[in-house]
C-alpha cells in the first residue's frame, strides 16, 4: 500500500529525515514510537502530501506521491488520506458538522451523499450529539474526535495521526483508542506517531516502528 | 467550481466571520460614497453651467477706463451692426445690488419684454408670463436664494431698492424662479429694462454692455480683431473664454479631489494588503488548513476572491447610494461649497440627477480590481507554500 524508498528531508541544514525505507501493509495498523524532534511529524506529513521531502519516494498504490502536481497532489489529499493533526485545526466559529462540510466542498457529492458521510463520520468519532455546536467551545478531547471525524468524512483509504494523545486525559484517550479499533475493523491503512505507552500494549497494533533522529531502528 | 456546496460553504464563511469584513466594508463605502459624491457633484454642476453657458452670446463687450469697467454708449450697438457677420446685437442692463442685511450681493438683470431677441437663457425664465400683468406695475421675479434672504428678513410680496439718486423704489415680488432651474439664477432678480436701469443708475444713452451674435464660427475670430480696432477702450469676452475658464475651474478642483482619493484608495490598499499579508494570522491559518484537507489552490483563490467581491461590491452599492442621497436629496452639505466657492451667494443650489455610467464604471473598476487585487496576491502566496509551513 505505502512504499517509502530511500526519503531524505532537510531543513536548511538539519536533516530530519535520513534515508528512510519502510514498507506499509493495506489495512495495517501501525505505531511510529519516537521522542521528540526524532521525526514523527515530518514524516507523516511527507505521507500526507502536505509537505515535499528533499530526495526520495512515496509510492501509494504504486503511485509516487512526491511528485504529484497540485492538482493530482490536492485530489490525493481529499480522498486518500485522512490527517489527524497534531493541534486541532478546526475553523473555530462553525459547528461541528460545518467543519465536517469543508472538505466536501470540493467534491461532487450530491446534498443527500453529503449529509450521509457527514452523520456516518461524527457516529464513528462518537460526536454526534455536539453536531450544531462551535467547534471553539468544544473540550479537548470532543476537539479531536471532530478532527478525527474531519479526516474521516471522505472516506480515505488512509488514517495518520499526530500524537493523538498528547493533549488528551486518560479517559479521552481510550475514547480515541475505541476509535481507532473500530477503523481497524474498517480495513483501513493507520499510521499513529506517539510516543504514549498507551499504545504499545495493544492487541490490535500490528508493528510498532522506533523512530530516532530521523532514523528508523 | 461554482456549485452549489460552493456556494452555501462561501455564505457560511460570510454570515460567520461577518465581524471580520465590517471594518472593511464600513471604510470602503465612505471612499466610495465620498468619491462618487465628488462625481455626482460636478456632472450635475457642469451641465447647469453649460445648459446656461449654451444660451449666452457669442461676444460680450464692455468699456473700460484705467482697469475699471464703465458703462457702454448705445451709439456703439449700431456701429457693431454694420460689422459683417454680426447679428443680433443688444444692450444690457445688469448689476449687482447688495443686500444689506444679508451682506451679500443680488444680480439684477433688466429685461425688454418685448425685444424678441431676448438671449435664451432669459426667454427661457420668463417664458409664460403674463407681460401687461406684469408691466403694470414694478415688478421682479427673482431667484430661489434671493427669496430665501427676503423671506428671512420679512420681505414678503415686494422690496424697496435705493437708487444712487437716494430715492426709495419699491418694486413688487410678481413670481420666483423654481429651485431646479439652474445655478446661475438663484441670485438673480429679473425686472423690466427701464426700471433696471433707474435702480442700478444707469444714464440714458448707455447700457451695462453690449452682447452680439456670430452665428458663423469662421467669422468669429475677424469680427473679433474688427471689434478690438473700433474701440481700443472695448473689452471682448467671448463665450468660449467663459467657457474655457469654468471647464479649467472644474478640472482644477476635480483634479486635486481626485488625487486626494488616489491617495486615500492606495493607502487602504496598502493597508488591506498589509492586513491579508502579515497580520492576518487566522486568513493564513484557513488557507493552510483548506489546503490540507485537499483543496486546491485556485479552488482556495477563488473562495478568496468571492468572499471579498461581496464585501467590495457591497461597499459600491451602498456607497454609490450613500452618494445619490446626499447629493441628490440633501443637496450635498459642505461639499457644494468647495465645488460652488466662486458665486457670492450662500449656494441654495438644487442639484439636478444628471448620472454618468461611465463615472461609475471607473469608479468600480478603481476601486474593485484593486481591492481584489490586494487580497489575490497574499491569498495566492499562502496557498502556494506548503501547509505545514503555517500550520507549525
Ligand atoms: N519547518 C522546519 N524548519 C526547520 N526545522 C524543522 C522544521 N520542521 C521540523 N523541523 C525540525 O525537524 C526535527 C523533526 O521535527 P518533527 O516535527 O518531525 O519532530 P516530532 O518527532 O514530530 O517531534 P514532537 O514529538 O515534538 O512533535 C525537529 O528537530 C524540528 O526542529
Ligand atoms: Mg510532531
Amino acid at each position: 500500500m505505502i512504499e517509502i524508498k530511500s526519503l531524505n528531508k532537510k531543513f536548511k541544514n538539519y536533516q530530519a529525515l535520513k534515508d528512510i525505507n519502510l514498507h506499509i501493509d493495506g489495512g495495517e495498523f501501525v505505531i511510529l514510537n519516537g521522542i521528540s524532534g526524532s521525526g514523527k511529524t515530518t514524516l507523516l506529513s511527507i505521507i500526507g502530501a502536505i509537505m515535499k521531502p528533499t530526495s526520495g519516494a512515496v509510492e501509494v498504490s504504486g503511485e509516487n506521491i512526491v511528485s504529484l502536481s497540485d492538482f493530482h497532489a490536492s485530489n490525493y489529499r481529499s480522498t486518500m488520506v485522512g490527517f489527524v493533526t497534531q493541534s486541532f485545526h478546526l475553523f473555530d466559529e462553525l459547528s461541528v458538522e460545518d467543519n465536517l462540510f469543508v472538505p466536501l466542498v470540493i467534491t461532487n457529492l450530491s446534498d443527500d451523499e453529503v449529509a450521509t458521510r457527514i452523520e456516518d463520520a461524527m457516529s464513528v468519532a462518537n460526536i454526534s450529539h455536539k453536531a450544531q455546536q462551535k467547534t471553539k467551545n468544544l473540550s479537548g478531547g470532543e476537539k479531536q474526535r471532530t478532527v478525527i471525524a474531519r479526516a474521516l468524512v471522505n472516506k480515505p483509504q488512509i488514517i495518520l495521526c499526530d500524537e493523538p494523545t498528547a493533549n488528551l486525559d486518560l479517559d479521552n484517550s481510550l475514547k480515541f483508542i475505541e476509535i481507532i479499533k473500530r477503523l481497524k475493523e474498517m480495513k483501513k491503512t493507520i499510521v499513529v506517531a506517539t510516543h504514549d505507552p498507551l499504545f504499545s500494549k495493544l492487541s490490535c497494533v500490528d508493528r510498532v516502528i522506533n523512530i530516532k533522529e530521523g532514523s528508523l531502528e | 467550481m461554482l456549485n452549489k456546496k460552493y456556494i452555501k460553504f462561501l455564505f457560511l464563511l460570510l454570515l460567520t466571520y461577518k465581524k471580520k469584513h465590517l471594518s472593511v466594508f464600513v471604510i470602503s463605502t465612505v471612499i466610495v460614497a465620498v468619491l462618487t459624491s465628488t462625481l455626482f457633484i460636478s456632472s450635475a454642476i457642469q451641465k447647469d453651467i453649460y445648459i446656461t453657458l449654451d444660451g449666452q452670446a457669442d461676444f460680450t463687450i464692455q468699456r473700460y477706463k484705467a482697469g475699471k469697467v464703465l458703462n457702454t454708449p448705445e451709439s456703439w450697438i449700431d456701429e457693431f451692426l454694420d460689422i459683417d457677420g454680426v447679428s443680433q446685437v443688444q444692450g444690457r442692463i445688469y448689476g449687482m445690488h447688495f443686500y444689506e442685511p444679508a451682506e451679500t450681493y443680488f444680480m439684477i438683470v433688466g429685461v425688454d419684454l418685448f425685444d424678441q431677441e431676448v438671449s435664451a437663457n432669459l426667454k427661457k425664465l420668463i417664458n409664460g408670463i403674463d407681460i401687461d400683468k406684469f408691466l403694470a406695475r414694478d415688478n421682479m421675479i427673482i431667484g430661489s436664494d434671493v427669496k430665501k434672504f427676503f423671506d428671512e428678513y420679512q420681505y414678503k410680496g415686494s422690496y424697496s431698492f435705493r437708487p444712487p439718486d437716494r430715492s426709495i423704489k419699491k418694486v413688487y415680488i410678481y413670481d420666483t424662479f423654481p429651485k431646479d432651474s439652474n445655478i446661475v439664477s438663484s441670485d438673480m432678480i429679473i425686472m423690466d429694462k427701464d426700471l433696471a436701469r433707474k435702480i442700478l443708475g444707469v444714464e440714458d444713452g448707455y447700457v451695462t454692455d453690449i452682447v452680439l451674435e456670430v452665428p458663423n464660427p469662421k467669422e468669429r475670430e475677424m469680427v473679433r480683431q474688427k471689434l478690438i480696432i473700433s474701440h481700443f477702450n472695448a473689452r471682448i469676452i467671448q463665450k468660449k473664454d467663459i467657457k474655457r475658464y469654468y471647464k479649467n475651474l472644474f478640472n482644477y478642483k476635480g483634479g486635486v479631489f481626485l488625487t486626494l482619493y488616489i491617495i486615500v484608495l492606495i493607502t487602504f490598499l496598502l493597508i488591506l494588503y498589509q492586513r491579508y499579508s502579515l497580520i492576518s494570522q487566522n486568513d493564513s491559518k484557513e488557507i493552510a488548513l483548506l489546503r490540507s484537507m485537499g483543496w486546491r489552490i485556485d479552488s482556495v483563490i477563488y473562495l478568496k476572491v468571492a468572499e471579498n467581491f461581496f464585501v467590495a461590491f457591497g461597499a459600491y452599492l451602498s456607497g454609490v447610494i450613500i452618494a445619490y442621497i446626499y447629493v441628490f436629496f440633501l443637496d450635498a452639505p459642505l461639499l457644494k461649497n468647495i465645488f460652488l466657492g466662486y458665486t457670492n451667494l450662500a449656494h441654495d443650489v438644487s442639484f439636478t440627477p444628471n448620472i454618468n455610467n461611465t463615472d461609475l464604471g471607473i469608479i468600480f473598476l478603481v476601486f474593485i480590481i484593486p481591492f481584489l487585487v490586494a487580497i489575490i496576491i497574499p491569498a495566492w502566496q499562502k496557498a502556494t507554500i506548503e501547509p505545514t509551513e503555517i500550520m507549525r
